[in-house]
């Protein structure tokens, strides 16, 4: 059903998302958008200057506490094993009390699930994020910890080539799933923030159309026309405004002349009109995708 | 007609008055999707517990009314903004609706307790796999150093064997490494500890996520541990401090490899589900069961955590063999009652 919104959230928005369907208990079928690649890039980095710094502060303040007290050896051992903890109680916590999204991935909107839409198991996290570990930090901390140069050439290649393939996972599924998202039975959906804006159709209008006239155009471009009229007043709007509506107008062969100044009006009216046309015909079980398509029935 | 057209009274402009369905339909229930709205932000950022118990009440009842009003609009109402509003606000409210509400220490408790053994049992056979891998890599690694001393540095990284070679004699591995004297707490808790915790967990690590590739690292990796250990033992062997040395590090090693048998067992069950499917997808197995495997490597790195800690302390405090060989008997005591009793409800299923 909501599908019917893919091709025009792909015009308007500019993002492309896969989708997947989750059932509630209530039988409604609810669609998600898996997230995209550089939308996990994004919140990941975000995550990771997060518990960077307060890995730094930890160590700085546990520094200063025992400055005269330990060698370099101790203190190293201990800023290794903070860096585990962190970062390690840093995802898993905040994906289990905020219900999937940490910092990085709430900023960017994102948010962990269960691939069927149960719910999210404290064990399903626990498994994605130590996968994670296995996945990057392991290797990485292998690969810096080798010496530079000569002996461990191919151990050095074997660790790269292991963090590639892994890091390459994602672009080979559908859902975009890493090793940890598919140990742990979860997928990575956005969550974009939308809100819920003023009602644009009005039923009280001063212009009228005919069947005929509103028989030209499809939901397709009733919608991109909600789009220009919601977009902020300003001289490129009205610009805009008075380019659609030349063109509808000539399209429904209205024959007096718009004055600039009811550009905004008439378009509003005609969208009132197209709509409640369009809403009735598919209360009646007619569908009408867009201009170019026949009217279908369902 | 789809336009209506209704004429005012005579004088007025004519205006047409529409039928927009969607809009009336949205004025009736656009108060109870804002009040949602807010119920859920509340909830996204401040955690369910900051809803008060009327707003609690409330939840149910406008999730109901926001689905609901979902599939009515995705019938009647063609406004891009409001259908994609509550597509959002539905998927929203049942994430705060049906998500589990479990704490950090709550969840770990839980897996302590309940999750970690379950699981263990459950994976018998793949523990029963693994452990076999470390015998048979045992029983190679001592076969071949016994014969042949030079083999030890093929088999035992340097990094591990802390100045141990064959060159060692039978006074330098007694006073020096059996019974050495404790170093005193921060060296040996701090630094010795913490390293082998690294090093134990990475290769425990290891060898769960090799799973991944079909077992047969896993089980390699399980062997070469044990062939390691082996080494160690027919290096001490020839010098006839075998029980001396196996006292001496049955402290620890009970927990230690424990852990790296769970986590081997734990990559194992991975490798199981991908191979043999059964009724499932390959897909739908791993994330059935992984998450499982996954739980056995997690709990087994806190074992390793816990054997680090007898290893850097108690080891060395516990200077003679007999002593050393009753705490590792209790120490395996313990382990075997936990994994055989711990989390199972007399008379009822198993809590998982």
């Amino acid at each position: 059903m909501a599908s019917r919104l893919e091709r025009i959230n792909r015009f308007l928005d500019g993002v492309h998302r896969n989708r997947r369907e989750i059932v509630t208990p209530e039988g409604v079928a609810l669609e998600v958008e898996i997230a995209n690649h550089g939308e996990r890039l994004t919140a990941f980095v975000i995550d990771l200057f997060f518990w960077l710094m307060t890995t730094l502060f930890l160590v700085l303040a546990f520094a200063l506490a025992v400055r005269e007290h330990v060698n370099g050896a101790v203190a190293a051992t201990i800023m290794l094993f903070v860096a585990f903890l962190v970062r390690n109680l840093y995802f898993i916590h905040f994906e289990l009390t905020t219900q999937g999204s940490t910092p990085g991935k709430r900023i960017v909107g994102l948010k962990v699930i269960d691939c069927d839409g149960g719910a999210l198991t404290p064990a399903a996290i626990v498994a994605r994020n130590l996968t994670r570990e296995v996945e990057t930090f392991m290797p990485l901390g292998l690969y810096l910890s080798l010496p530079a140069a000569g002996a461990g050439a191919w151990a050095q290649l074997a660790y790269l080539g292991w963090i590639g393939l892994v890091s390459a996972l994602p672009l080979f599924n559908r859902d975009h799933r890493r090793a940890g998202d598919l140990i742990g039975g979860t997928i990575v959906i956005a969550t974009p923030k939308r809100r819920l804006l003023a009602e644009l159709g009005e039923e009280r209008a001063r212009y009228a159309f005919s069947r005929r006239q509103l028989e030209t155009y499809g939901a397709f471009e009733l919608q991109v026309l909600e789009e220009v009229l919601r977009r902020p007043p300003s001289g490129d709007t009205s610009r805009i405004l008075d380019e659609v509506c030349n063109k509808i107008g000539r399209k429904i062969g209205w024959e007096e002349a718009i004055p600039h100044a009811d550009s905004r009006a008439f378009l509003t009216a005609f969208y009132s009109a197209e709509r409640a046309h369009l809403e009735r015909e598919q209360l009646f079980g007619v569908f009408r995708e867009d201009k170019t398509s026949a009217p279908r029935r369902e | 007609m789809s336009v209506e057209t209704a004429r005012a009274q005579e004088g007025a402009p004519p205006r047409p008055l529409l039928a927009l369905h969607s809009a009336e339909f949205r004025r009736g229930r656009e108060a109870a999707w804002t009040d949602l709205d807010a119920l859920i932000t509340k909830a996204e950022t401040k955690g369910v517990p900051a809803l008060s118990a009327d707003e609690l009440r409330r939840l149910p009842r406008l999730y109901r009314t926001a689905v609901s009003s979902l599939s009515v609009a995705r019938s009647i109402a063609l406004d891009r903004n409001l259908l994609l509003y509550l597509e959002g606000l539905a998927l929203r409210a049942y994430f705060v609706v049906y998500g589990p509400r479990v704490g950090l220490t709550e969840s770990f408790v839980a897996f302590v307790t309940r999750g970690f053994p379950a699981e263990a049992r459950r994976a018998a056979a793949a523990i029963a796999l693994a452990f076999a891998a470390v015998l048979v890599g045992v029983a190679v690694g001592f076969a071949l150093v016994e014969g042949n001393e030079s083999w030890f540095s093929t088999l035992a990284p340097e990094s591990l064997t802390g100045g141990r070679s064959p060159a060692s004699t039978a006074a330098e591995l007694r006073d020096g490494e059996i019974f050495a004297p404790w170093p005193g707490f921060v060296p040996s808790f701090v630094v010795f500890a913490n390293f082998l915790f690294r090093h134990n967990a990475t290769i425990g690590i290891m060898s769960f996520a090799l799973g991944v590739a079909g077992g047969a690292p896993t089980l390699a990796l399980l062997a070469y541990q044990g062939a390691v250990f082996g080494a160690f033992m027919a290096l001490h062997y020839n010098r006839g401090l075998l029980i001396d040395f196996l006292g001496w590090t049955s402290i620890h090693g009970v927990t230690e490899f424990g852990a790296l048998i769970l986590c081997g067992a734990g990559g194992l069950v991975i490798a199981i589900t991908i191979l043999f499917p059964g009724q499932y997808s390959r897909l739908e197995n791993l994330a059935l069961r992984g998450r499982e495997a996954a739980g056995l490597a997690a709990g087994a790195v806190l074992m390793l955590f816990v054997a680090g800690l007898i290893e850097g302390g108690f080891r060395q405090l516990i200077a003679n063999t007999p002593g050393r060989f009753a705490f590792a008997a209790a120490t395996a005591a313990l382990w075997l009652v936990y994994f055989l009793r711990a989390g199972r409800r007399s008379g009822g299923g198993e809590q998982a």
